[in-house]
């Protein structure tokens, strides 16, 4: 890339870094990818990128043949605080990356095509919550799926005393064959930084037989809100807590997908 | 810089010229090419194989697999962007208002003193895996010690207040916060003595040690020259940082993200239990999932039930030393043959002292 077109280039690139970064705040998908708690980082990135893009002093065409000696010096003193920082198309197009490949997509939480990677055995990814963070009481239709299998474990009856209890959870909708055609899982992923780390987490739900007609209605990843009540069953071998649905009802995808420990 | 400042280096440009060719030989072309054909590769790979091996195959299951790709792409990165800026606006203020001989006044230059001092670097600096690359890369310029350097890089991502208080918060006082403490300060002092004795010139990137040894930057950075005229020459070359970091964390986050959807987790998952295996597919975990060493803690966590003891800690001191994103920043301030040594060698040791642990401390 020819020397005089390097400042500008990369003011183009840093400011459209930003202005990405900052579309997906603005389109409320940035939760998408980051749990809420680094949002305020996302935030600096956005000002930092547009600062740093603002600092560089372009060079029209004109300006370069005008002051040719100052030129050299300016790349010559560069060169004396740092190094040659050549920028090459290659190297713009790598750094187009993320933007290029944000907008080939429309931005999407991660759903049941992810979980084909990991792991879904129900009973051992509770424990991806900080002890402190979780011993908050809530009402039980306030609690979600990852309060739910918290209080199922630290039960010292296997979940006996939650029997009964009226349940509302949201998620989306992953149908597992070892669970069979009377059940789904109810799913979130729980997030502690970004979605690389993301775990996931399900609740089964039961469905009865005269919502079997609506169900087969509903595809996998749907989000859902389920409605019912607590019971405890013995699935596949495991002793699992259950909603008993009464109620299942599609819902959009809310704006924050992931449950943050 | 201002005009003023300018002109009155126009003397020199005749000295300096010579010398222009020898210092842009980064030519990220040569490999990043390669590199990019390889991602795209695996990229094709997981989009065929993942249709393959996995039973619920949708219509539109190699869109989703993309779909899943790119968000989990976008998550690394925007996560890693505000730290790698941070990190590069302090290398861009070092550049401009510390001088070398500042350094060389205060700085050890034994090399335990150097590699210890370098080890604890990062209490000064609390920069996290993706922040720590360019300040290292720019102290290196100022003629940092070698070993110094090496043990600031592995150390730091731990060795700092906001990594202490996460790995606090998720284990509490446990042999599993003292033990990553402890063993990140140990494998990364000891690697840095073994870096002591080694010439930056083999080592770093030529463009990264020869600014040292440049004639030029002798002369302060023109002291005389008005405080926000410095200012702006901080930021012009914290963006180039930021542009020059930016190109390996994007390729080492499009890696990590294409190893995310091809690489079923349960296969990793499957081996937790035996004192040698679980350390291993614990360190292999760490490098493909690349996730930030101030919330590893919380995901080492989730493990915890199913992994001995001693995978958990070489989780935690290996991740943050070297993963697939750093290991590619990695390219960008030493020479490929070092990269492979400074991923070699965390690996071994903290894979020794997981496994000791396993074996003679408790599982």
């Amino acid at each position: 890339m020819r020397e005089e077109m390097q400042p500008l280039m990369k003011t183009v690139l840093l400011v459209a870094l930003g202005v990405f970064l900052y579309t997906r705040i603005a389109n409320g998908t940035l939760y998408y990818y980051i749990n809420e708690r680094f949002a305020l980082f996302t935030v600096i990135g956005v000002v930092g990128l547009l600062l740093l893009g603002m600092s560089y002093r372009w060079r029209t065409h004109q300006d370069s043949h005008d002051d040719h000696a100052h030129e050299h010096h300016e790349h010559e003193h560069h060169n004396h605080l740092g190094h040659s920082h050549g920028l090459t198309w290659t190297g713009v197009f790598i750094l187009a990356m993320p933007i290029l490949l944000g907008l080939s997509t429309t931005p999407q939480p991660l759903g049941a095509a992810a979980l084909a990677n990991r792991d879904v055995t129900l009973s051992m990814n509770e424990s991806a919550l900080p002890v402190g963070l979780r011993s908050r009481e809530k009402a039980a239709t306030d609690k979600n799926i990852m309060d739910w299998w918290h209080d199922f474990r630290s039960s010292p009856t296997a979940g006996e005393e939650l029997i009964g209890q009226a349940v509302r959870v949201s998620g989306f909708v992953f149908r597992d064959e070892r669970f069979g055609q009377e059940h789904f899982l109810v799913t979130r992923f729980v997030v502690s930084c970004c979605v690389a780390d993301a775990n996931v987490l399900g609740l089964l739900v039961k469905v009865p037989a005269s919502m079997a007609e609506t169900m087969t209605h509903i595809a996998d990843d749907q989000w859902v809100e389920v409605q019912g009540i607590y019971i405890n069953e013995r699935v596949d071998g495991w002793h699992m807590p259950v909603v008993d649905a009464t109620q299942i009802l599609p819902i959009a995808v809310p704006e924050q997908p992931y449950l943050y420990p | 810089m201002g005009r003023m400042a300018k002109d009155k280096f126009v003397g020199e440009l005749t000295t300096h010229e010579l010398t222009t060719p020898a210092l842009s030989p980064i030519q990220p072309n040569r490999w990043l090419r390669p590199l990019l054909l390889f991602g795209l590769l695996i990229l094709i790979l997981a989009a065929i194989f993942g249709d393959i091996i996995t039973t619920g195959g949708g219509r539109l299951y190699v869109a989703q697999r993309f779909q899943t790709f790119v968000t989990i792409f976008l998550g690394i990165f925007i996560e890693a962007v505000p730290f790698l800026l941070l990190g590069s606006i302090v290398s861009g203020l070092l550049a401009v208002f510390v001088d070398q001989s500042m350094l060389d006044r205060y700085l050890p230059r034994r090399a335990v003193p150097a590699a210890f001092s370098g080890a604890a670097l990062g209490l000064l600096f609390p920069v996290c895996e993706c922040g720590v690359v360019p300040v290292t890369r720019r102290l290196y310029e100022k003629g940092l010690p070698m070993s110094m350097g090496v043990a600031f890089l592995l150390a730091a991502p731990v060795i700092n207040p906001i990594v202490m208080v996460s790995t606090y918060a998720a284990f509490g006082w446990s042999a599993v916060l003292w033990g990553r403490i402890g063993f990140s300060f140990a494998v990364a002092a000891i690697i840095g003595l073994i870096f002591h004795v080694a010439h930056p010139h083999k080592v770093l990137l030529p463009a990264v040690h020869q600014v040292h040894t440049d004639a030029c930057n002798h002369h302060p950075p023109a002291p005389q020259q008005a405080l926000w005229g410095r200012f702006q020459q901080a930021l012009t070359t914290a963006g180039d940082d930021f542009l020059d970091m930016a190109r390996y964390l994007i390729m080492g986050s499009l890696l990590a993200a294409t190893m995310q959807t091809v690489i079923p987790q349960t296969v990793l998952l499957a081996i937790g239990q035996g004192a040698i295996t679980s350390v291993l597919a614990m360190q292999a975990l760490a490098f493909i999932l690349s996730v930030c060493s101030t919330v590893d803690a919380f995901l080492a966590l989730a493990f915890s039930g199913v992994f001995t003891t001693g995978s958990i800690i070489t989780f935690l001191t290996f991740g943050p030393m070297v993963d697939i994103k750093s290991a590619l920043m990695f390219l960008g301030v030493f020479q490929r043959r070092i990269v492979f040594y400074l991923i070699v060698l965390p690996l071994l040791l903290t894979l020794l002292i997981g496994v000791y642990w396993n074996l003679n401390i408790g599982v």
